[in-house]
Parts: C-alpha cells; structure tokens; sequence
C-alpha cells in the first residue's frame, strides 16, 4: 500500500462484494491452477496438453467413465457437507477424516451382527449404521470442545490419528480379519449388503443418489429452520446468539454430531458400494478433500455437490491421466491444494479495491 | 520384563531417545510460539514440517551435505511462511483455513515430488545421517553424559533454543515487540512501528524453524522421505505451545513429555513386551487429548491469538 502512496491511487476494502466477485475469483483459481498444474506436468517431463485430455477422457470420456466420476465424488459431497455444516458455525471440525472411518466402522459391526438377511434390511441397517457411528465419534469431539474447551482443531486432528490405530488395531489379528488372510482387511462383504447399482455396467450405486437428497435436506435444514438459523448465527455472532437464551455448549454438540453423522456415512457408502470389504489405509483422505471442497463450495450445500463432482472428475481422469503420459496421480492431490490456495487468494483479494484518489496533495 | 524398562542402563538410553526425538517438535513448538506471541496462529505447522523433511532429504541428497540440506529445508520452510504470512496478514485469510490449506498443499506436492523423481518406489535412495557428536569430557558424566552429551549437532542447537527464543522474547527490543503484538498491535502501531511486519518476521521465523524440524526427522534420522512421515507431529508441536503456557521453557517440558512417551514405546517394542503396537502408536494423540483437557490451569493465550489486526477495526 505505501507504494501507491503518492500515485494518486489507494487500495480500500470494498463494502460489499458481488456476485462478480466470486466468478472471477473462481476463475482466477482456475486458470492459475490450470497454469501451476503444466508447470508441475513440464517439471515430470510430460507434454501438458496430452496430460489434460487423458484426465478428460478419463473422467467423461463415456458413460462408465462419467459413472466412476460420479462414484469418487459421492463421499466428497458428503465429506464437503460435513465440514461445510461446521464451518458454518465457525466450528472448525478437521475430523471428517476420522468420522468417514468411524462411520465405516460402525455400519461393518451392525451389519455383521444382522447376519444373513435380505437387502431391505441390509441396506437400512448400513445406513443407520455409518450415520450413528460418525455422529458417535463427532459427538466425541463435540462433547471435548462444549464439555473440556478442548480446542476443536486438535482433538479431531487427533482423533483422526487415534481412529486409523483403532481400525488397524481390529483388523490386524482381530475379530474382523479375514479368515486364513494376511492383510489388514476384512472378507468380502455378502452380496445382499451391496449397495444397488444404478446403471447397469458402472458401478455407480444407490450412496450417489443419497448423497444428493442429503445434500437438499441440509440446504433446507440450513435455511429454513430454526437450527440452521442458529448454525449460522453462531457463525457469525456467537455472543448475540447467547444473549437471545441458545446453550451454545448444546449447539456445539449437536453441530458436531449431525456433522460426523453426514461423514460417517461417506466411509459407509465407501465400504458397502464401492470397496465392499474394509481395509486399512483405503479410506485416507476423504475427510481432508471435504474441506477443501467446503470452502469452494463457499460452505453451502448447492456449491459442495458442484465442488465435489469437479474433483470427483479429477481424481478419476487421474488414473488415464497416469497410464498414458506417466505423470503420476498424486498429482491431483497437489493440484486440488492449489485451487484452494489460489481462491483463498483471489476470493480475499476480491475485497479490495483500486480507487483513484479526487484529491491529492 | 516391564522391571527391566527400570533398569539404570535402559532407562539411560530411554532418556537420550527422549531427548533425541525431542528435536524436531522443539524446533517446530519454539517457532510456533514466536508466532502465536505475535498473534499468528499457524496451523500449517504439519506442512512446513513436512516441507523440511522432504527439501533436506533431497538436498542433502543431491548435494551430499547434510548441512546443505538443513538450510535448503530452513529455506523451504520460510518460502512456505511466506505464503502463509502473506495470506493470513496482507490479505487477512482466516488463519486456521489457510493453514490447512498449505498443510494440504505440502502433503500433495512433495509426493508428487517423490513420485515423478523416482518413479521406481523401491529405488528411493537414502541419505548420510548426521551422527553423534559427542562433547569431550561431558559425555563422561556417568548417567547424564550419554543422555545430554553424546547427540547429534541439531539436538544441542535445539536444547540451547530454548534459552535464546526465551532471551529473545523477554530481553529484547523486538521481542518486547512481538510480545505486545500479541496482546495489544494498536499501542505499537500508534507508535509509528509497523504491526504487519513484526509478524511478518515472527512467522517466518516460525517457518524456518519447522522446516528445520522437519528436516531433522530424515537428516538426523531416518535418511529415507516416505510421504506424510510428519504423522501429526506438527499438531503436536500446536500441542506443546498451549501445555507449555506459551513459554520455552514450559514447552520444552512439553516436549520432553511427548518424546520420553515416544522413546518408551519404541523400548517396549524392544524389550519384547507384547503390547499391539497400534496401542502405542496412538498413546501421543490420546496424551494430546487428555493434556488439553486439563490445560485450563496452565496459561493464558495471547489475547488477540489468531485474531488479524487492522486499523479501522477495534
């Protein structure tokens, strides 16, 4: 700001932002991670161009391709949600990552205690299951924040830790292992648990679908009743909320349980329509994307689902992109930070202005 | 077999674990603390560690100086603090969200780095470690030699940290400054000094001290980059600074808590005692909790912690 100093120029804070505002701030983001990712695809020596089509054509290039894109972004939008919900209360819930776990974990165990019966009760049970086992574990952290002022961040930061042990632990000679099996997973999953498939030939099944309905019942929640008018009070002015009467210990407990409930079920869609057997180590990941997808989707549920099916896209197109030019898929993980790193900036850029000073002396 | 851990022999070596393993979440709390007295709370703390480990992996690799390699990863790491301070203080980003973001940023890029360097995973090559430099005549000292004066040159560097950020802090000008930043920028931006560029400093300070941190994780330790290899130790490092009540020496108390913990179960594994190691493993994240938990005894927070200042604003 010195340097426009004497220029006659100032940069000011703008009042209010507009709508412009957030498309060109997402299309600074693009094209800037559009150009950091060539320069990360001419640094692996591979030609840019043919790197972008391959994860085109991977991600829509036909029916099945878009069926799988559909299928990564499901536990995103779900992961997305979780955080998005809240972060709406500006309580910083990083344990997406662990309650995906924790939602798998606990559908796994009431689904094996049913035992053998058919889909209609499988599936339901599965459901109920992966919701109660996140809303569990977030309710955990919940329970330390509004209970022991445990700082948000870090108890499910550690969590996080906590429950990739808890799982390794079980599957790991435990009762869940696979009988006469050497890796830490669990058997194949019976036939009737199998989420249903949609399209026949693509493995996109009935979580995707969910997935949206979920995603427009917190739309209403948010908007449209009294705790989501708390939701984003407590966002926005916690102190004023608390004048008006809410407990603000109870809201933090149930933020975090219906948030750990959307993301347990992300890990127990995983599990039953994708993976089909729980394994360490193949559910990493989810929780820490839905929050990147969260804040691009300006933490509401219509801008999580986009968000989401955008890099739904790019982690599929990411294996093609691997196989034909050799670039490596980790990359995707990289690139996704930079689209976040570059709205950040552009997004918080967009709040100043450059106005020509009248007067200058 | 749990008798002999108490063993004067074993519980020696236990303890110069602890204070070997201490290195790097010192290196990484004590930078975190300058930054969080200067009222930046840096959560991309996991990031800038995991930046160091891999740069000084690599440059201690292609250059065949582990010296090299500490300063190139104390570099990365500033770069990186760079970024995180301009988001946070120029653009006033919310602290914990950029944070992450760069935590997220650098788990992508280095292993995208490892991967598109050495496309063959079993041909990773390790590094020269750094080794023990004993100090003549301490390292004597019957008991206490071995486990303060027989270590590497980056766990003195840490342990005399402690003392220098504490000098820094409490007996000079600029850490008078910082120190007030923290609690109350508009009495020193009234006075013509600039609020954005002490902090500035301060988080980069912080940067090159997690990027040294982590660096010592694979140049002093265990000369191979496997990614994410961090492993939360960062989130620990956040940990320490609020158990250690915002000053050194409290926080290196901290510290050696959480690495004796850590020397402990690797001797337990030593030992034979049949413990999952998953069990051990998490014993650092479940202490985290239950040190938070009862925290509230310990310490006050800068007051404007995390909080960006800016003029027209209270």
């Amino acid at each position: 700001m010195t340097l426009l100093a004497n220029s006659g120029w100032r940069i000011e804070r703008r009042a209010s932002r507009s709508s412009l505002a957030l498309i060109s701030a997402l299309l600074a983001a693009g094209t800037g991670a559009i150009l950091c990712c060539s320069l990360l695809f001419v640094a692996a020596g591979a030609d840019p161009i043919a790197a972008f089509a391959a994860l085109a054509k991977g991600s829509l290039g036909s029916v099945r391709a878009i069926a799988d894109t559909l299928v990564r972004a499901t536990p995103l939008i779900l992961t997305g949600l979780a955080t998005a919900l809240a972060f709406r209360a500006r309580l910083w819930n990083i344990g997406a990552e662990g309650q995906v776990f924790a939602g798998a974990m606990f559908a796994f165990w009431c689904q094996s205690a049913i035992g053998a019966a058919p889909a209609y009760i499988q599936i339901p049970v599965i459901v109920l299951g992966g919701l109660c086992g996140g809303a569990l574990f977030g309710g955990l952290a919940g329970l330390l924040k509004a209970r022991f002022q445990v700082d948000e961040v870090i108890a499910t930061v550690m969590l996080n830790y906590i429950i990739a042990y808890v799982l390794s632990l079980l599957l790991q000679q435990g009762p869940w292992t696979e009988p006469g099996g050497f890796f830490e997973q669990t058997a194949i999953v019976p036939d009737e648990a199998k989420l249903p498939i949609l399209i026949e030939k693509t493995r996109l099944h009935l979580g995707f679908v969910l997935a949206l309905v979920l995603a427009a019942i917190l739309h209403v929640v948010l908007h449209r009743s009294p705790l989501g008018y708390e939701i984003r009070a407590a966002g926005s002015n916690l102190r004023a909320l608390q004048f008006q009467g809410v407990n603000a210990g109870r809201l933090v407990l149930v933020v975090f349980v219906l948030s750990g409930a959307v993301a347990g079920l992300a890990g127990a869609f995983e599990l039953y329509g994708v993976q089909h057997r729980l394994k360490s180590g193949t559910l990493g990941g989810l929780g820490y994307t839905g929050i990147i997808i969260a804040i691009l989707g300006q933490l509401s549920p219509r801008g999580v689902v986009i968000a989401a099916l955008l890099f739904g896209a790019l982690l599929n197109g990411s294996t093609l992109m691997q196989i034909k030019t050799g670039v490596p898929s980790a990359l995707i993980y990289a690139i996704e930070a930079i689209i976040l790193m570059f709205f950040l900036i552009a997004w918080a850029a967009s709040r100043f202005r450059l106005r020509r000073l009248r007067h200058v002396d | 077999m749990w008798t002999d851990l108490l063993e004067a022999g074993i519980m020696a070596s236990v303890l110069a674990a602890a204070v070997r393993i201490a290195t790097p979440i010192l290196f990484a709390a004590l930078g975190e603390l300058v930054a969080e007295r200067a009222g930046v709370y840096n959560m991309g703390l996991e990031g800038m560690m995991l930046m160091g480990a891999f740069i000084g992996w690599l440059a201690t690799y292609s250059s065949g100086s582990a010296l090299l390699g500490l300063g190139a990863a104390m570099l990365a790491g500033v770069l990186l603090s760079l970024l995180f301070a301009f988001m946070v203080i120029t653009l006033q980003i919310e602290q914990i969200v950029t944070g992450l973001a760069l935590n997220l940023f650098a788990s992508g890029l280095t292993t995208y780095w490892l991967r598109s360097a050495f496309t063959d995973m079993g041909s990773i090559p390790g590094i020269t470690i750094l080794r023990n430099v004993p100090i003549p005549f301490l390292s004597d000292i019957p008991f206490v030699g071995p486990i303060l004066f027989d270590q590497r040159i980056v766990t003195y560097l840490a342990l005399l940290s402690v003392p220098a950020v504490w000098l820094f802090l409490y007996h000079s000008r600029l850490g008078l400054e910082i120190r007030c930043i923290g609690e109350n920028p508009k009495a020193l931006d009234i006075k013509g000094h600039s609020v954005a560029l002490r902090q500035y400093a301060a988080v980069l300070f912080g940067g090159a001290m997690a990027g040294l941190g982590g660096a010592c994780l694979t140049v002093a330790a265990t000369a191979h980059f496997v990614p994410d290899m961090v492993n939360g130790r960062g989130w620990l490092g956040l940990v320490i600074v609020i158990a250690g009540a915002w000053t050194p020496s409290r926080a290196l108390n901290a510290a050696l808590v959480f690495s004796f913990l850590d020397a402990l179960q690797l001797q337990i594994q030593g030992v034979g005692i049949r413990v999952p190691y998953q069990v051990l493993l998490a014993m650092p994240y479940v202490v985290a909790i239950v040190v938070m938990m009862l925290r509230r005894k310990a310490g006050r927070a800068p007051a404007r912690l995390g909080i960006p200042y800016s003029r027209d604003q209270s």
